[in-house]
């Protein structure tokens, strides 16, 4: 037999938004789909004993079935939900109940019905949630037809309650587990110590990390007494002491002095040293919490200890940073409206300020006060502008000491804007009177240099190891024409118009003194000429290399000396030496003349008397004759008027012939002249100049030989040239005249001039002739030992000459 | 041979002139007309016929090579030596000289007492 099937929109006759709270309160209690249990079973058990039925079900019905929870005589534990009684009771307030279902048309066709289990009769009474949600149904059914009496109606409504209280259980047992574990883990993985106490103190459960901290395991606190066990007795003694005074109550050293501020109203951190299960001191930060329950009883405390050891040790090591630190380092918290504090500044205020860490604990008026007056203005606009900028911070300022007098500091940090609105700083202070006073020193020292460079009548240029110029002081400057400028040193004879004393030639850049002496060259006395403000400047040159202190090049630097106005004073006197000299050749010939008439008997016979006076003055006037030709040849070599005609010719005949020619003068003084080896070698001279140099020596040699003496004339061949020496046996050159010999009215001794006659002027002259014609002029000689005055010129062998 | 007899001398140095004169007067035996500028030499050479011209280089108005020149359009140098005294001359201007008769070039300042036996010389060299 075909049956209708049940409609199923019967079966849903609610509103959907009323069935999704409904499963939502159902899902909250989390017992869908969990195991039985025995509570449960009692209550089916119950009910199907009481209202006399086969079945009993504590059934839960979803989206989608009933789930039963607990059943008796039922092997199947969910059924559709389209197909269970219990949807329809959840409908509603009351029990719903199915005499004989095959009488009913709702479920007549029902499976459970036509099928196993054969249900004939069912009663279910909806199990409603405290916030009013049928959630399901505790029900029985029998497989025959029948009627509940009133009594067994009113049984299952007050067992249905019971299931619903035992829901309510579940699900408050289910949320004091888990909260129980959550506050297990708190405490577990808590980073300080936790220890509760019972409200007299007695410790009833420690974290590990308690454990960890303190060294004792929870087996060794639980029981004890929290202070005694880990608190040390002076330090409660004297914290008692403390809050008594406070507090205005006696308050016991124990567990009080821990509580107590807490009954005050007062939540407060301490901080304490706990004994470790091995004897040490360990720092913490204690605060302890109330623990009441519901009913605002007070069960015990909650006591919370933060290990300090760790910031110790930081601090420890700040501390022991900052004294090696040359100053004080500090944090300073500046705050908009204008207060401030040191959070931390290290033991070298003492250094810097003359104050202690201790002194700055509340304000920085302190340091301030000891800020030189003058500087405090400048100090506070610098924080300020720092503070409203947030750039580093820097200054140099001026403290009076109490130990130290007046010093200057040095003041760097770093501002850090704060959430808040302050400023915190992290900074130090350093000691720079020592540093200051040195830089003011080489200030000082570095304006001295200046004003002395600027105060030289000489130039002064200077260049760095690069050849980049770095220096022209006032003179430099005004000699250029110019200041230092990046110029090339390929460009400085061109820029700066050096040129050679002869005014026309441009320097090479090789030649520039400055450039030499970068190239390690010691410079001494170069002359050249600038051109390039006006009328040529004569300069002499003196540069030498710098080097650093380790010997590094580190440029070089050149003194200019302006011998411009020298040269002229001795242009001029060369001019009037010259012209005296050309106006006394006159008169001085005249004179000459006259007394050689004279003294020859040409005038007629002199009288004896006159004798000595005529040669006296016949003498002289030679004398002057001698010393105004001298001067005149000086004055034609320097002018370069000086004309020489030279011509190959042997050599011994003039040797020969300079020895003729001085003979007389030699035996005048007693000496006689000889001539020594002599090659057959030509030279190129000017005969004349050669025998004026002969002459020279030769009479010199006389001169200065004692009588009886000889003076030998020789010559010797080296290496292409010829080498005639002058020996005499005379006293020899003095180690201090060596120098000067050949230079102009140099004499060894200023009455030589009176005593041996000679113009001063020979030796000069004959160095000049000699180098004019190719050669060189020299002289060995060792005091006591007579002197050998030599002069080289190159030389050809006389054969080539004559085949 | 024709003897040197008679010599003109042009020294504008009154001093030098008078011991120019004196030596070759007293130590050579010489007629010897002394003229103090070109001018007067140049006034005086044909009346006094000299055998021999001394002079100098550096004289007023007319230097002594500008004589020389008006000197040898007024009589014949080539019979009669010039003989020039001077501590002024450029080697170059010796050819120059020699062209225009002149035979020596003594250079000053000259020894008196060697003066007369020097011009003697080149008198000699000239009519030997």
């Amino acid at each position: 037999m075909e049956l209708p099937q049940a409609d199923p929109a019967s079966t849903l006759s609610m509103t959907p938004v009323r069935e999704l709270s409904r499963l939502a309160a159902l899902l909250r209690y989390e017992i869908l789909d969990t195991p039985e249990e025995s509570a449960f079973d009692d209550f089916t058990e119950l009910a199907a004993r009481l209202c006399e039925t086969p079945i009993a079900l504590i059934s839960l019905v979803d989206d989608r079935r009933q789930w039963f929870k607990s059943r008796v005589g039922l092997e199947v534990s969910e059924t559709p939900r389209e197909i269970s009684f219990c949807t329809y009771t959840i409908l509603g307030e009351e029990i719903f109940e199915v005499p004989d279902a095959l009488q009913d048309p709702r479920f007549c066709h029902n499976p459970l019905v036509v099928g196993d289990p054969h249900i004939r009769f069912y009663a279910g009474t909806p199990l409603t949630s405290p916030d009013g949600y049928n959630l399901g149904t505790l029900c029985v059914i029998d497989r025959e037809p029948r009627r509940l009496s009133a009594e067994q109606r009113d049984t299952l409504e007050r067992l249905g309650r019971q299931v619903i209280r035992l829901f309510e259980q579940h699900l408050l047992a289910h949320r004091y587990a888990e909260q129980a574990a959550l506050q297990q883990a708190m405490l577990d993985s808590a980073s300080s110590a936790v220890l509760v106490t019972r409200p007299d103190g007695v410790v009833t459960s420690v974290n590990p990390t308690a454990e960890r901290m303190l060294g004792h395991s929870e087996q060794e606190l639980v029981g004890h007494q929290l202070t005694s066990a880990l608190f040390r007795r002076e330090a409660l003694q004297r914290r008692a002491t403390l809050l008594s005074n406070e507090l205005q109550t006696p308050i016991e050293p124990d567990f009080a002095v821990l509580t107590a501020p807490l009954h005050r109203g007062r939540r407060e951190m301490s901080e304490w040293r706990l004994r470790h299960r091995s004897g040490a001191d360990v720092p913490v930060l204690v605060g302890v919490t109330a623990i009441h329950d519901e009913q605002e009883e007070l069960r015990g405390y909650l006591v919370n200890a933060y290990d300090l050891a760790y910031q110790e040790q930081l601090q420890l090591r700040l501390q022991q940073i900052a004294a090696q630190v040359p100053g004080m380092l500090f944090q300073f918290h500046w705050r908009p409206d204008g207060a401030s504090c040191f959070p931390y500044v290290s033991e070298g205020v003492e250094q810097i300020y003359g104050l202690s860490p201790g002194q700055l604990a509340g304000s920085f008026a302190p340091i301030i006060a000891r800020v030189y007056a003058l500087d405090r203005s400048a100090l506070l606009g610098s924080i300020r502008e720092a503070a409203a900028e947030l750039a580093p911070w820097h200054i140099e300022h001026r403290v009076e000491h109490p130990r130290k007098g007046l010093i200057w500091v040095e003041a760097r940090a770093t501002p850090l804007q704060q959430v808040d609105g302050s400023v915190l700083w992290h900074g130090f202070v350093t000691d720079i009177t020592v540093r200051k006073a040195e830089q003011l020193e080489l200030e000082r020292q570095q304006e001295m240099n200046r004003r002395l460079l600027e105060a030289l009548s000489e130039a002064v240029i200077a260049c760095d190891a690069d050849g980049c110029l770095t220096l022209f002081n006032e003179k430099a400057k005004q000699w250029h024409g110019t200041d230092v400028a990046p110029v090339p040193p390929d460009e400085w004879p061109t820029r700066y118009q050096l040129y050679h004393p002869d005014g026309v030639t441009l320097l090479r850049p090789e030649e520039i003194p400055l450039l030499r002496a970068l190239h390690g060259e010691h410079v001494c006395d170069h002359e050249m000429v600038l051109l390039g403000q006006g009328e040529p400047r004569h300069v002499l040159s003196n540069a030498d290399p710098l080097y650093t202190s380790d010997g590094q090049p580190m440029g070089a630097v050149a003194v200019l000396h302006d011998i411009t106005e020298r040269k002229r004073i001795e242009r001029l006197q060369r001019e009037f030496i010259s012209t005296v000299s050309h106006e006394l050749r006159t008169p001085l010939t005249s004179i000459t003349g006259a007394l050689g008439l004279i003294c020859s008997n040409v005038m007629g016979e002199v009288p004896e008397a006159m004798h000595e006076l005529l040669d006296i003055a016949q003498q002289n006037s030679q004398r002057l004759n001698a010393l105004i030709d001298d001067l005149l040849d000086m004055d034609k070599l320097h002018a370069g008027k000086m004309r020489f005609a030279l011509l190959r010719q042997p050599l011994q005949p003039q040797l020969e012939l300079a020895l003729r020619s001085n003979r007389n003068y030699a035996e005048q003084h007693g000496v006689v002249l000889q001539l020594g080896t002599c090659p057959a070698v030509t030279v190129e001279i000017d005969a004349m100049r050669l025998q004026q140099v002969l002459s020279n020596l030769l009479s010199n040699a006389a001169k200065f030989s004692p009588a009886g003496e000889q003076v030998e004339l020789s010559a010797t061949l080296s290496d292409g040239r010829v080498r005639i020496s002058v020996r005499d046996r005379g006293p020899g050159i003095s180690a201090d005249f060596r120098e000067r010999v050949f230079q102009k009215f140099a004499q060894a001794d200023s009455s030589d001039s009176r005593q041996q006659g000679g113009t001063g002027l020979g030796l000069a002259i004959s160095k000049e002739l000699i180098e004019r014609m190719g050669g060189q002029i020299g002289f060995e000689s060792e005091p006591g030992h007579g002197a050998c005055f030599w002069f080289e010129l190159p030389s050809e062998g006389l054969a080539k000459e004559s085949p | 041979m024709k003897q040197l007899k008679r010599i003109l001398h042009v020294e504008d140095v009154p001093s030098i002139q008078v011991v120019t004169r004196i030596a070759l007067e007293k130590i050579g035996g010489f007629e010897v007309l002394s003229c103090p500028s070109g001018q007067a030499a140049l006034e005086q050479v044909q009346a006094f016929a000299p055998d021999l011209i001394l002079l100098d280089v550096m004289l007023p108005q007319m230097d002594g090579i500008e004589l020389v020149r008006q000197l040898g359009q007024l009589i014949d140098l080539q019979q009669i030596p010039v003989v020039f005294l001077t501590g002024h001359l450029q080697p170059e201007r010796l050819h120059e000289l020699r062209q225009l008769g002149v035979r020596q070039v003594l250079s000053k300042p000259f020894d008196p007492l060697q003066l007369a036996a020097q011009l003697q010389q080149v008198w000699e060299a000239e009519h030997g």
